[in-house]
């Protein structure tokens, strides 16, 4: 199964079940608060929260994203003794 | 540290006059210090800069035994130098990084370490764990870094944190097994490598390693490569 059909999927299931609770096709009998408040609007909470999710997820990635100004200045100086010894054996750099 | 092993690195190039003899240097130096047999494959796709020149000088310093040439003709693209490296690899491992100085040399010990700790299949430098990191990189790349991985680890979830990274080491059969199962170019190659990985079943680990932007040289990273990425993440979400 690739993951687009694993995807396509989860997302058929679950929206199956979800139509069944909200049009009752099932023999069950929820809460009326729930039948008539939190099933309407259950898709666009769980979009919001992947979306908020995400925002959380990839600001906090970038936040804590480590620069590395050490491994630069170490590259530095081992470029010019790379380029010093090079020069010393024949190699032709600027 | 490396026992009977023999370890092959592929470096593709094109137009890395200045970067390819530090780069070879800082490869041979690790080498030599930790008594690993080696040997680097420059696959240099006929640079307009000269760099088989360089590379051709390099090969008298550090011998033909060490430094092998396999040029090609014109500007082939990054996969199929791969393809055309392995081929000469005489290595039982094979070392993939790029020859503008991104990736430092030192992080092989560690990822030869982890390698025979576990025996495993492949190993992936990770700018995004531990104590990896980048240097010369704004706000807006980090974001876009990260943004893109993100929305690859949620389609793929291919269970490593640097997709897109191309620092690493493989057992040279699984290399050839990932590469001629491979279908995508450019940057999504590097990530469809890994999936496959996933999808065969071969082990996996990572090590932090730092990424130092080119020094030398221009940067091609642009809208292009961004509309490329999303192209390709969507061909293997249905793909793979
Ligand atoms: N042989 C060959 N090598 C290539 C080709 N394109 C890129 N390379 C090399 O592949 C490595 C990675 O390419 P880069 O140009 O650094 O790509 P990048 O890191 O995504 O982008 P930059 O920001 O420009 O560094 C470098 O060593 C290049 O010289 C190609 O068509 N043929
Ligand atoms: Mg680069």
């Amino acid at each position: 199964m690739t993951r687009a059909t694993e995807a396509a999927t989860f997302f058929g299931i679950t929206a199956t079940l979800y139509l069944a609770l909200l049009f009752q096709w099932l023999p069950i009998t929820l809460p009326k608060t729930v039948q008539e408040f939190t099933l309407p609007v259950l898709p666009w909470w769980a979009l919001v929260t992947f979306g908020a999710y995400s925002l959380g997820n990839i600001g906090y990635h970038v936040l804590t994203f480590r620069d590395c100004p050490e491994a630069y200045d170490e590259l530095q100086v081992q470029i010019s003794q790379a380029q010093n010894d090079l020069r010393s054996k024949g190699v032709s750099i600027k | 540290m490396a026992g009977q092993h023999k370890y092959s690195v592929l470096l593709p190039t094109y137009n890395e006059r200045e970067n390819l003899p530090v780069i070879v240097w800082l490869l041979t130096k690790t080498f030599q210090e930790n008594n690993i047999d080696y040997e680097i494959i420059v696959i240099d796709d006929n640079s307009p800069d000269g760099t088989l020149e360089i590379a051709k000088q390099l090969q008298k310093i550090y011998g033909e035994d060490r430094i092998l040439l396999r040029p090609r003709a014109g500007k082939l693209g990054l996969g199929t130098a791969y393809v055309h490296g392995i081929q000469h690899a005489t290595g039982d491992f094979i070392f993939i990084l790029d020859a503008d100085m991104s990736h430092h040399p030192k992080f092989m010990t560690e990822m030869i370490r982890l390698q025979q700790a576990k025996n495993l299949d492949v190993v992936t430098g990770t700018r995004y764990a531990g104590n990896g990191g980048v240097y010369g990189w704004d706000l807006k790349r980090k974001v876009i870094s990260r943004g893109a991985n993100f929305l690859a680890t949620v389609l793929l979830r291919p269970g490593v944190s640097d997709l897109t990274g191309s620092f690493r080491l493989y057992k040279k059969e699984v290399l050839a097994k990932l590469i001629s199962s491979c279908i995508s170019k450019g940057y999504v190659f590097q990530m469809e490598m890994m999936v496959r990985a996933r999808q065969f079943n071969f082990t996996i680990g990572e090590v932090p390693i730092t990424f130092v932007d080119r020094v030398f040289g221009d940067s091609k990273m642009g809208a292009m490569e961004i509309v490329g990425f999303a192209k390709g993440l969507l061909q293997l979400f249905v793909a793979v």
